[in-house]
């Protein structure tokens, strides 16, 4: 039963990562050939097979976990599935549903191949160039830290100037950093069942492994250094603390959690990781739910609270409302892909597939609460 | 009754014509004047400004930053000058002038380095169209010569005309 669920689930993935090139830019001149217009001339379509697509991704993601419980999953399948998810999905279109990796090029390709600043010169500064005329973000300056911007030199520089090939070395990069996280996951609660979570959660994989967003890279670093912390390496602790805020910034909310272990740690006193992990989680939600004071709450951003959650699974109603806010996220793109447009009802579908989910839950266990009161008496 | 309108209007008309100065018009907006040479804030400007050259490395941020340089002394030329400190102002007009001649080199560097400049001549046309206008705004309200006489040394002549005239000369070069 077990390898037939698995059989099904390369069947799967294969046909997301088939269905991801209708999403083709015409832009990529290499990939001219498989360009079909698809997804904008067939958007009733496109978004009923996005639906489904994502839908049937959780229908695994609740198998998988469901025979983890079970013990009916052991590390060597955990393993093989992690292979399968990252070998398959590495093979999707990049840019199906964000432009961000061509953000990330693009900025690389200011620096390195311009030798301009990208925090003073915008890609829309430099005309002629051909990724900058069908990038999403050409009016702004560089939005991610410097240690990103100088890290990304290398699947630059890999990429040999080829657009195709840039956009792919850029997933190798983030995949790696996927992997490490799941890694450390590993390492650090030492069960299989975290790492489940993690590295099967449809929005991590299609947010990482598919449109390879470098929130990820910002993650593994923190998660390194806290992993450092329990070793009691604090210099080398404080350096990857240090490199994952200059990543995206948004670690900086750990600051509080962080400087608290450090204290424990030159003490010499017992930290409960747990609560770590769960105050850590607690925090990166807050800059979660911050977001729509910067621009709006982009389904990616889940990847900075839902590692720190997976890591104290014990905490079932924080996780049931996690993988349900993760559904719910992956749904922000179907309004848009339906109708076409950010305006209208676009900002209002948005919301209400997002939070609807996880209400549901609350719901049901405050419902559950009170009747358990009521037929207490 | 008629031929008075005809007169009266064609005088206003008439009056109106002579008495408005045209300038050179530009869309390109300058910045608000900031802080003025005397004050600490002023010492703290000028540390950040060479700190922020090296900030500004590559040749299309190099013409952001001596254009951005030449634009906020010109500000601040123009403010010391509408307060007859034009010693100080002077000197400020200089940093500009200075500043602007380097927008030029920068872009014909980019240029050498396969760079589209065509939007930033463009930008450094319009900059400089409009620090002409401010020059003359300038020059309009300022005497040709002026003797500045510290206390305690011997008095300095500044050929403003001439000064201002030099100034102008860089942008029309450099545009």
């Amino acid at each position: 039963m077990k390898n037939f669920v698995v059989f099904l689930y390369i069947l799967f993935l294969s046909i997301f990562t088939i269905f991801s090139y209708v999403f083709l830019d015409p832009h990529i001149t290499q990939l001219k050939n498989i360009f079909t217009d698809f997804s904008f001339d067939q958007r009733i379509l496109t978004t009923f097979f996005y639906i489904s697509l994502v839908v049937i991704f959780f229908i695994f993601y609740s198998i998988f976990i469901w025979l983890t419980v079970r013990r009916k999953i052991n590390t060597k399948d955990v393993i093989r599935l992690v292979i399968i998810t990252v070998l398959i999905l590495f093979f999707s279109y990049p840019v199906m549903l964000s432009y961000d990796i061509l953000n990330y090029i693009a900025t690389s390709k200011i620096s390195f191949f311009y030798h301009e600043n990208p925090y003073v010169i915008m890609p829309i500064e430099i005309p002629g160039d051909s990724l900058f005329s069908f990038m999403h973000a050409a009016n702004k300056i560089a939005l991610y830290g410097p240690f990103w911007i100088l890290i990304t030199g290398i699947p630059y520089f890999l990429g040999f100037g080829n657009l195709l090939l840039t956009l792919f070395s850029f997933k190798i990069f983030v995949t790696a950093f996927f992997l490490g996280t799941g890694f450390l996951i590993w390492k650090i609660s030492k069960n299989i069942l975290p790492v489940i979570l993690f590295s099967l959660n449809p929005l991590i994989a299609i947010e990482t492994l598919v449109s390879g967003h470098n929130d990820i890279f910002m993650i593994f670093l923190v998660l390194l250094s806290f992993f450092l912390l329990m070793k009691k390496k604090l210099g080398l602790a404080i350096f990857f603390f240090t490199s994952s805020i200059l990543i995206k910034y948004t670690t900086l909310f750990l600051i509080p959690v962080f400087l608290f272990v450090v204290w424990k740690t030159i003490k010499k006193s017992e930290i409960n990781w747990d609560k770590i992990f769960y105050y850590s989680s607690l925090l990166m939600m807050l800059g979660f739910f911050l977001s729509p004071f910067r621009e709006e709450i982009y389904p990616w951003y889940a990847i900075w609270f839902l590692p720190f959650v997976f890591l104290i699974s014990k905490k079932k109603m924080l996780l049931y409302l996690s993988i349900l806010l993760s559904f719910g996220l992956l749904f922000r793109y179907v309004p848009y892909m339906f109708s076409g447009t950010h305006a209208g009802l676009t900002p209002l579908f948005k919301s209400i597939v997002t939070f609807v989910p996880p209400s549901l839950i609350l719901f049901y266990y405050i419902y559950k609460k009170l009747w358990g009161k009521i037929y207490s008496r | 009754m008629i031929r008075f309108f005809r007169i009266a209007a064609f005088s206003i008309i008439f009056i109106f014509i002579i008495t408005n100065q045209v300038f050179a018009q530009s869309s390109y907006v300058l910045p608000y004047p900031s802080s003025m040479p005397g004050g600490f804030a002023y010492k703290l400007h000028l540390v950040y400004e060479k700190i922020s050259k090296y900030w500004y490395f590559g040749s299309l941020g190099q013409f952001e930053y001596n254009l951005k340089m030449a634009d906020k002394y010109l500000v601040e030329a123009k403010t010391l000058f509408d307060y007859k400190q034009y010693l100080l102002g002077v000197k400020s007009l200089e940093k500009s002038s200075s500043y602007f001649n380097q927008t030029l080199p920068s872009l014909r560097k980019s240029e050498a380095e396969g760079k589209s400049v065509s939007q930033k001549r463009i930008i450094l046309s319009e900059a400089a169209l409009k620090h002409i206008e401010y020059l003359e705004e300038i020059d309009f309200d300022t005497p040709d010569v002026f003797i500045w006489e510290p206390e305690k040394s011997s008095p300095i002549s500044l050929p403003l005309k001439k000064i201002l005239i030099n100034a102008i000369n860089i942008r029309k070069d450099n545009q």
